[in-house]
């Protein structure tokens, strides 16, 4: 993520790297580095949820020294594996072994004491207890008397010898930014005797100077003589980092590469199981019309967000980049009005707001797509159908199965226009994949007469099919007049499909760039806060 | 850290002492039980006398206790619906132990049978994977039954040496049930604050499945979490039966939503990882005791139930109304 | 790139289908009506223990004591879906058959029927409106306002002058009515057209399927542009109305007032609405279901009482019958 024009497709690849030399373009398998014994071997891994093949007979050597990446779509098993590795999930057969030892599998604590530390996305930390409580993990079985005073002593040390010092080992954990926490959560894998360090997507809410703190870190274990597995989506990372590594698909080995012996596309198509060049479809031409703008809005202001000025004609697709926690969660929840906001105006497909929030928003004519799609986009325990008309089930109508057989219509139509893979409008909605829940979210607002919809980085964490189907959805919507509103993390996201993007830095906008000056660098430069000249 | 420029006043709000309280959501209902304390006293200065310090020691020391149990099974994340149950079921354990074994063992019988029933409900809570709320409602059928087949109507041999040791006067102006609740509060305390057992019992509400994915175990501290609850119960149940010199089946039936009512006072929270034990104690004064103020203040004593809740939804929801006015507020002036 | 294996592609042989085939029609069954099927099942040991509890009327007499118990659980349901809990329900029952009784003088028999209903609507009202707009955990305030009612009611009615039992409360409970050559009381009737229409508002109505958004995820409701705070306020009025119309039916079926009267429905209701398969979480639940539980319950009460084993191995009975049904349900997603 550091240099974004890494991501594409036929960059240098490994240019700019001190890691251990890369291995020759298609060259040698495992072990003909000669000397290096693996330190971590996993041998025909297997592992089903009722009947669901999780994992399906994976193998995998990691040699010291190097950094072993794990790739694949969501829903290919990567995390199940990097799971079993690092104990925290009991294989139903197959071993792992360290420096030649077995795991007794399914427990962390045993895989630590092997050396075998790990960091995941769903961070595996106590939000009430401190920094140091968490980075020190007290053992619950005694009745020892802790000592606050060391351990916060012994935290800090830990803390500045990892270039963490802007973190207080006081502090409780739920009161930081979700990045801090990210990176107390590596501290603490990185900071104990490191044989293995298991990385399960642990870079995902990481800035670039996070991520590139990271790496360091990698490096220095891996300079150490440490193996490091590494579980990510982005490929710009994997390029940077991985020296070797497993293509995963249904669970089951597909392929496995070296640094600088493969491309984007080649990767991509084998984690799909098909050639699949990674097409951004452009953004619909605007044209000019008498309309209103979708949004019109001046001055807004709240908790996190600074005097911003935002218009979106109808059908356009406004960008909004920049870092993580720099107000655009903020931006997009006060424009639905489920965050307390002022603008000296506001208005939505010319009509003006005075006070908003989520129903009256839905009667604006406003769509949202809220970031966490498990806890704020979808009731994972109620069916497809049921979800979909969430917004759409007024008190005083009619719900439930008839209401189901009217809308069956829209339903089918909404499920089939975005290709959701489903049973049907009955299935449970936590029974479906990452990338078909999001659809749904985003399904809502299809060919509902929506003025402007808002997207909180809908394809975060979604395998690539899904996102090339989203990213088709949301030109779709905008060629029928919808002005949309997108967050994104991914800046390529932004600079393929956006008509125009804001840039927030401190919950200001820092830059808006649009055309010839719309580019990644000058994405990336914005975010963090470094203007490039037109 | 402490640069000598800092005012008192500032030094004081820092303190660890003073923000772990309130971390804790112990700022209101300790500042409730002093103005309560002073209405109280204002009232009825005879409270500072011995035989009403005596009364009204015996009046709160079963309640602090079952809501301090309380207070462990939701700082784990769970209510625990069957402490009325575990206590009727100790209390005529207690009682009709009396009738056959001394004292001790009949008290050490009761414990024993606490902790086991805190067994029970922890291993199908923790281990089990089941609701607290829905395992323990069933148990509290199921140990209000064995109660009443241990004793079906008050009795029971509760000597005048039981009495005196649960309910009298260690020294004068020292009732006997404040030291029991005393030490069994400061031992709960010193666990909860100072060993790393407390740090897993707060941690295991807080994330469970965290601690798990780092390797720590948060069942074992949900296990020990309830089955110290038991023995806390039983405590309760065995002081209740001095205070009364009865065993009776149904005695527990009234702790219940009290003792739930007592950890809401304290500023616990429901979903887990936060609650004071200084608080609950000061929580369960307040609750035990508006009856006996309305009494002297020559009010109808039905009152107590009223004024009760109101207590307990001011104490809980004024800080959630001052919080929602000062966002209000600094939305405004932004 | 070197291509190591192909993956085999998952899922063509017969037998799983066969299994998957079953295993989906077995889910298929509503949950609503595993309670009731496990009622016929104890209905039909009865029967075989002894004949004569295999007839008509050994099922409306135990359908009577049921029935009330659902309706007294059927606010509960409510609260229960809505992903919270109402413990007001015992003293809510209290000051409704005592507003009921005291009122039947002045206003007539359906006036203060409708006063009783009112005051327990204005009960729910505050609950929903404390829980819904200052956050406060439904378990805190439904506790601290089934102990402000009793002190209301210890401090406004009299019991020694509340003995009449209208005609109106024992014509819509304990009166008799013929059916098929046999008696049945008047509430079982009443009972199942309540619990009808109340199944009907949450299958059918957009309330009733806002509700059940509400209770899987109020979160996701929030963002989703449902007015949450105002669907949950209704639950818990129409929670407080129907604990309201269970306290008339009560005090009509038993003849009898005293301020413990609604005590044994603190535990009785969650545990009928338990057995009856509702979350208690939230987001599951039907009114179906909790007949169904009640059902259970009030049989295992007649089969003991016939087999003489006392209240005691009952309770027991109940407590083993909720943590299986927990069991079966309950289960919290693994770990």
């Amino acid at each position: 993520m550091t240099s974004p024009t890494s991501t594409l497709p036929g960059a240098p690849a490994g240019a700019s790297h001190p890691a251990p030399a890369p291995a020759e373009a298609g060259g040698a398998a495992p072990g003909s580095r000669g000397d290096a014994a693996p330190v971590l071997v996993a041998e025909n891994l297997t592992k089903s949820y009722g009947t669901v093949h999780a994992v399906r007979d994976v193998s995998l050597a990691c040699l010291g020294g190097e950094v072993h990446a794990l790739v694949g779509e969501n829903g290919a098993g990567k995390s199940t594996v990097a799971k079993m590795l690092a104990g925290a999930v009991v294989p139903d057969t197959g071993a792992v072994r360290v420096g030649g030892q077995a795991l007794s599998s399914g427990s962390v604590r045993t895989a630590r004491r092997h050396g075998v530390q790990c960091a995941f996305q769903e961070l595996a930390l106590v939000p009430d207890w401190t920094v140091a409580e968490n980075l020190c993990l007290p053992d619950g079985s005694s009745l020892r008397r802790f000592a606050r005073g060391r351990e916060t002593r012994d935290a800090e040390r830990v803390l500045a010898a990892l270039d963490l010092e802007h973190i207080d080992p006081r502090r409780p954990v739920h009161e930081m930014p979700l990045a801090d926490r990210q990176q107390v959560e590596i501290a603490r894998a990185v900071s104990g005797d490191v044989k293995v360090l298991i990385l399960d997507e642990a870079s995902s809410a990481l800035t670039p100077p996070g991520v590139e703190w990271l790496f360091a870190r990698i490096r220095e274990l891996t300079a150490r003589g440490a193996a490091v597995v590494y579980v990510s989506h982005r490929l710009g990372e994997i390029r940077e980092i991985a020296d070797r590594g497993t293509v995963l698909r249904d669970g089951a080995v597909v392929s496995d590469f070296q640094r600088g012996s493969w491309t984007d596309d080649e990767l991509i198509s084998s984690m799909a199981g098909r050639t699949a060049a990674r097409a951004f479809p452009a953004p619909p031409e605007l044209r000019t019309s008498d309309a209103p703008a979708a949004l019109e809005v001046e001055g807004l202001s709240g908790e996190a967000v600074h005097d911003v000025a935002l218009t979106v004609a109808p059908g356009e697709i406004l960008g909004v980049g920049g870092l993580q926690g720099h107000g655009q969660a903020e931006l997009l929840r006060s424009l639905w009005g489920a965050e307390p906001a002022t603008a000296r105006t506001w208005k939505v497909a010319g009509r003006a707001i005075r006070r908003l929030d989520p129903v009256r928003a839905v009667h604006a004519g406003i769509g949202f797509v809220p970031e966490d799609r498990k806890r704020e986009g979808l009731a994972l325990e109620l069916g497809v159908g049921e979800n979909l008309l969430a917004p759409w089930v007024k008190p005083h109508q009619r719900g439930g199965a008839p209401r189901l057989k009217r809308e069956k219509g829209w339903i089918d139509e909404v499920l089939g226009g975005l290709s959701v893979r489903t049973r049907g409008a009955k299935e449970r909605s936590g029974a479906l994949s990452g990338g078909n829940q999001q659809k749904l979210v985003f399904g809502r607002w299809v060919g509902r007469d929506r003025k402007l919809v808002l997207l909180h980085d809908p394809t975060r964490g979604i395998d690539v099919r899904a996102k090339q189907e989203l990213y088709d959805a949301i030109v779709a919507l905008a060629r029928e007049g919808v002005g949309v509103v997108w967050f994104s993390t991914e800046v390529e996201e932004l600079v393929h499909v956006c008509h125009r993007v804001v840039v927030l830095y401190r919950g200001a906008v820092a830059d808006e760039l649009q055309g010839e000056r719309l580019t990644a660098d000058a994405v990336v430069g914005a975010a963090v806060g470094r203007k490039v000249a037109a | 850290m402490s640069a000598p420029a800092i005012p008192l006043g500032a030094r004081f709000r820092r303190s660890p002492g003073l923000v772990g309280l309130k971390r804790e959501g112990a700022i209101a209902p300790v500042l409730a039980f002093v103005l309560f304390f002073v209405i109280y006293v204002a009232i009825n200065p005879e409270l500072l006398t011995r035989f009403q310090l005596q009364t009204a020691a015996n009046l709160v020391a079963p309640l602090a206790l079952v809501a301090l149990a309380q207070l462990l099974i939701v700082l784990v994340g769970g209510i625990d619906i069957s402490v009325a149950a575990v206590m009727s079921l100790t209390n005529v354990v207690f009682a009709t132990q009396l009738e056959s074994a001394s004292p001790v063992v009949a008290g050490v019988l009761a414990v024993a049978v606490g902790m086991g029933c805190g067994l029970f409900n922890g291993l199908l809570s923790a281990y089990g994977r089941l609701p607290v709320i829905a395992v323990t409602l069933a148990s509290s059928f199921i140990f209000g039954a064995l109660a009443t087949e241990v004793l079906d109507r008050p009795g029971g041999a509760v000597s005048e040496g039981v009495t005196l040791a649960t309910s009298g006067e260690l020294a004068p102006y020292v009732p006997v049930a404040l030291v029991w609740v005393l030490v069994a509060a400061a031992l709960l305390w010193l666990l909860l604050q100072k060993t790393s057992l407390g740090r897993h019992i707060y941690g295991a509400g807080s994330n469970a499945e965290g601690m798990r994915a780092a390797g720590l175990n948060a069942r074992a501290a949900q296990l020990t979490a309830f089955v110290l609850a038991g023995g806390l119960v039983a405590l309760g149940a065995i002081l209740l039966a001095g205070s009364t010199a009865t065993g009776d089946p149904k005695s527990g039936d009234p702790y219940l939503l009290n003792a739930i009512a007592a950890v809401a006072l304290a500023g616990a929270s429901f979903t887990g990882g936060k609650g004071s034990v200084v608080g609950t104690i000061c929580a369960a004064a307040i609750l035990g005791l508006v009856g006996n103020v309305l009494f002297f203040a020559g009010v109808d004593s039905y009152w107590q139930y009223v004024v009760g809740s109101v207590i307990i939804v001011a104490v809980v929801g004024i800080p959630v109304i001052v919080r929602r006015l000062g966002v209000r507020l600094k939305g405004a002036s932004a | 790139m070197s291509t190591v294996a192909a993956p085999p592609r998952p899922g063509t042989e017969s037998d799983g289908d066969a299994r998957h085939r079953l295993g989906e029609a077995v889910r298929r069954v509503p949950a609503a009506a595993w309670p009731l099927v496990v009622f016929a099942v104890l209905f039909l040991i009865g029967g075989i223990v002894r004949p004569n509890l295999l007839t008509l009327e050994a099922l409306w007499s135990t359908a009577a004591f049921a029935m009330i118990v659902a309706i007294a659980s059927s606010g509960q349901t409510l609260a229960v879906i809505q992903g919270g809990i109402d413990l007001s329900v015992p003293n809510t029952i209290t000051l409704s058959a005592l507003t009921f009784l005291s009122a039947v003088d002045s206003l007539g028999a359906f006036g203060a029927f409708v006063a009783a209903i009112a005051a327990g609507a204005v009960v729910g009202l505050v609950n929903g409106t404390i829980i819904a707009k200052l956050s406060l955990s439904p378990i805190v305030t439904t506790i601290a306002m089934n102990g402000f009612l009793f002190g209301v009611v210890l401090l406004t009615f009299d019991f020694s002058q509340l003995t009449d039992i209208p005609k109106f409360a024992s014509d819509i409970t304990s009166a008799k009515i013929g059916f098929l050559g046999t008696e049945v009381a008047a509430v079982v009737p009443v009972g199942l057209a309540l619990l009808l229409a109340l199944q009907a508002l949450l299958s059918w109505t957009g309330w009733g399927r806002a509700l059940f958004l509400v209770g899987a995820a109020p979160d996701v409701a929030r963002l989703a542009g449902q007015p949450v705070d105002r669907i949950r306020i209704t639950a818990y009025m129409l929670s407080g109305a129907l604990a309201a119309f269970a306290g008339i039916v009560i005090v009509g079926f038993y003849a009898q007032t005293s301020t413990g009267m609604g005590a044994p429905y603190l535990l009785g209701s969650v545990a009928a609405v338990v057995v009856g398969g509702a979350s208690i979480f939230g987001g599951r639940g039907s009114m179906i279901g909790t007949l169904g539980g009640a059902l259970v319950l009030g049989q295992v009460a007649t089969l003991v009482a016939v087999a003489n084993l006392g209240v005691n191995i009952q309770q027991l009975i109940y407590g083993v019958i909720i943590l299986f049904v927990v069991a079966l349900y309950g289960r919290r997603a693994a770990a």
